[in-house]
Order: C-alpha cells, then sequence, then structure tokens
C-alpha cells in the first residue's frame, strides 16, 4: 500500500519509495562515480541505484577475473615480479575484459552527468512522490537516519549499512557477495592466524585473486551507506518543508501582537 | 494566546501536530525556514548535512592504498593484511585531509550551506486555558525553543478578574 498514485500529471519525478528500499535522484560528482567504475566495474552504476545494470557488470567482473586471473597478474605485478604477472594472465580472454571495463567507466560517467540534469528538472517541478509503502513483506518510509551509524555498521560486515536504510536490494547482494568473497580468500581464516601471531601462516592462507576483491567492495559498501543516508535525510526534510508549507500555513492566520509571558 | 515554538526537521513535529490536532487545537502555523551560509561540518551528522562528504576521497584512497599495500604485504615480513590495513587507514586519512584542506583554505569564500539545518517555526492559536497543554505536548515532542505571547487585552482582562 504506497500513500502515493502515479497520476501522470508530472514530467519528472526525483524520488521513490517501495517496500525494496528509497529510490532517489540527487547530484553527484560524475568524477566520483567514474571513479568507482574503475575500482569494480558496476559499482558506478549501482550508486546510480541501476542496480541491474550495475549487478551485471558486477558478475561479469567476478566471472572474467576469474578467468583472466587478473587480480593474480596485479599482484605480481606490484610485488614487481613482471614474469609471473605475463604467466598467469589468461590472453585468450584478456581482451574480452578492457572494452566492458572501459564502457562501465564510460557509461557511469555520462548517466551521471545526464541524471544531474534530470535531478534539476525533477527538483525544480517538485513533484508529489510515494513516500510511504507498507505490504506483506516490508515497511518503508522517508525518514532521518544517522550517517555516523550507517559508516559504523557498513565497518562490520558489508552489507549490514545498506539494510540500516532500508537499502534492500543491495543489502541483499551485498551480503552474498561478502559471503562468497570472504569463504575463497581464506580472508577470516587469515585474520584468526595472524590474531594467533602466526603471520606465516596467514600470508600462505590466503588466496590473493579473490583477497583483491575485497578492498575495493568493502570501501564501496560504506561509501554508498554512508552518502545514501545523508541523502535520504536532505530529501526527507525537502518532503517535510512541502508537506508542512501545503498543509498548515492557513490563509486567515494572524499573527497575534502581545507580550511574552511564562 | 499565539505559542511559538522551534523544530528541526524529523517525524517529531509531525507527532506534535496530529497530538495538537487530537486535543482539538486546528489553528496551526508551520513555517519551514530556509538556510543560511554557516562554517561547514566535517562530519554529517543526522542533524547536519551539507552535501559534500568527507568520506568520499578517503574511501577512494583507502581502496588504491590498501591494494597496494595488501600486494607489497605478500613480499614483506608483516603480511597482507596488516599492510592492507596500513594501506587502507592511511588512504582514509590521506583523503580526509585532502578535503580538509580543500574546504579550509580553498573554497573557504564560497561556502553555502546546501542541505540543512533546517529548522520549523510552529505558531499555535490556541484558547489560554489550553496553554499549559499545549506547551506540554511541544516540550514532550523535543520542541528546540518555546514561548507564549499573550495579548494585552487578555492581560489586561486577567489583572481585572484578579482584582
Amino acid at each position: 500500500m504506497d500513500n502515493f498514485t502515479n497520476t501522470n500529471k508530472n514530467r519528472r519525478y526525483k524520488a521513490h519509495v517501495s517496500i525494496f528500499g528509497t529510490t532517489q535522484l540527487h547530484l553527484k560528482s560524475p568524477y566520483m562515480v567514474a571513479f568507482w567504475s574503475v575500482a569494480f566495474p558496476g559499482f558506478g552504476h549501482l550508486l546510480l541505484s541501476k542496480y541491474i545494470r550495475g549487478m551485471l557488470l558486477f558478475i561479469w567482473e567476478l566471472f572474467i577475473n576469474q578467468k583472466t586471473h587478473l587480480n593474480s597478474a596485479m599482484v605480481y605485478s606490484f610485488m614487481g615480479d613482471i614474469e609471473s604477472a605475463k604467466a598467469v594472465l589468461d590472453v585468450s580472454m584478456m581482451h574480452l575484459y578492457i572494452p566492458v571495463y572501459l564502457f562501465a567507466i564510460w557509461d557511469s560517467y555520462r548517466t551521471t552527468v545526464d541524471l544531474n540534469k534530470i535531478y534539476l528538472l525533477a527538483e525544480r517541478e517538485n513533484a508529489p512522490f510515494n513516500t510511504f509503502s507498507i505490504g506483506a513483506l516490508e515497511i518503508n518510509y522517508l525518514d532521518k537516519k544517522n550517517p555516523i551509524v550507517a559508516f559504523l555498521c557498513s565497518l562490520t560486515i558489508p552489507s549490514v549499512g545498506q539494510l540500516y536504510i532500508n537499502r534492500f536490494v543491495l543489502g541483499f547482494f551485498h551480503l552474498v557477495m561478502t559471503v562468497i568473497i570472504v569463504y575463497y580468500s581464506h580472508l577470516l581464516e587469515a585474520i584468526h592466524y595472524l590474531l594467533l601471531g602466526d603471520i606465516s601462516k596467514s600470508t600462505s592462507v590466503l588466496d590473493a585473486q579473490w583477497l583483491f576483491y575485497f578492498p575495493s567492495f568493502y570501501f564501496f559498501t560504506i561509501y554508498d551507506a554512508y552518502t545514501n543516508t545523508v541523502e535520504n535525510n536532505k530529501l526527507f526534510e525537502r518532503e517535510q518543508k512541502n508537506y508542512l508549507k501545503k498543509h498548515y500555513q492557513p490563509a486567515g492566520f494572524t499573527i497575534m501582537k502581545g507580550n511574552k509571558v511564562k | 494566546m499565539q505559542i511559538y515554538a522551534t523544530f528541526e526537521s524529523s517525524n517529531y513535529i509531525e507527532l506534535a501536530i496530529t497530538k495538537l490536532e487530537e486535543k482539538g487545537i486546528k489553528d496551526i502555523f508551520a513555517v519551514p525556514l530556509d538556510n543560511r551560509t554557516e562554517e561547514r561540518k566535517i562530519f554529517d551528522t543526522i542533524h547536519q548535512s551539507d552535501g559534500v562528504t568527507f568520506v568520499g576521497k578517503g574511501m577512494g584512497l583507502a581502496v588504491i592504498f590498501s591494494v597496494i599495500g595488501a600486494s607489497r604485504g605478500f613480499v614483506l615480513e608483516w603480511g597482507p593484511i596488516y599492510w592492507g590495513l596500513i594501506g587502507a587507514i592511511s588512504g582514509f586519512a590521506l583523503g580526509v585531509l585532502i578535503d580538509l584542506y580543500i574546504y579550509k583554505v580553498y573554497k573557504k569564500k564560497k561556502r553555502v550551506l546546501k542541505g540543512k539545518n533546517s529548522e520549523i517555526i510552529l505558531i499555535i492559536d490556541c484558547d489560554e486555558s489550553q496553554g499549559e497543554v499545549v506547551e506540554g505536548v511541544l516540550w514532550e515532542h523535543l520542541a528546540l525553543g518555546l514561548a507564549k505571547i499573550k495579548n494585552n487585552q487578555e492581560q489586561t482582562n486577567r489583572i481585572i478578574e484578579n482584582v
């Protein structure tokens, strides 16, 4: 059940609240979005709430990187072992990687520029949108949340920050991906041995190919949760202002002159 | 009598308004304020967010530094996790420092508070007998400040009644 049904009388809407999350347009830096696409194809699109495209690119990256051993090659390169880097790369698939990678970066950049324009138009039009949704599976509504809490939640396990702000689609996706990446990279085992003080065992148990998905993934979930909390709060405030102006500014109201009393 | 109260924008103000309406007080006027230019906060809080995040560059550099740190960690003594963490923390710190520098030094003059600091003024017109109740409701729902205004005429009447 929603509190707003689209009347098709408006041209653009700046947000939509559904049981699966709050989707909103807001101004973003195209460079920041492009950067996240560089860090991991798909992340830029996820920031833009283009989930299907983002998740497809993410899964594609996972698949093609596993096939070409790009992460391993990267680790060898940083270690200065260029020969091993060359040897580990699978050339047959490598050239499939590059066009999609560059497309993800370019596409997220130009989409951000476009959506920023759309946002400005939607903001000026100020059309009413759905702000409350209740259904058999979930409840979602505009509300204020604390960005610091979103930040701290995300620090624990990727996906918790997204769940905190009801970003359900990403929360679920991130949780599944976290389990996969942590399991195959043996990250938690490595941390376990580090805590026991056995550094060489900790290093040997790690799988470099899988481990190197983790940094960009981990920091992305923090960034995504934090910025979206801030933007959701701003959306809440603007919507409330509109509501109060519309319903609580009666024409006949006069201000009383007098003295302040206790 | 009129009662003025200021609120931060949150669900509490709507709770207060609906509670007053339940009590039969219908003469309510709300004035959402626009924002002013102000010293930027470094971290956005639930009350304050100015649209510029100090997390963006930090997270970006944390990714880059931790990837390189962890790679090098495979050959360094402390191993990939410690070096990855060192990379992440130093990258994040560097990013925040760059942002701080940009906003403290570079853009000092141009600051406009975009997001909020929004407060709402609520004016409630009610009978003097309801004053206490309205005041109670407003305080209960986290009013920031509150003042009751009485018409001079009302005051004189009261003084006469008392005499």
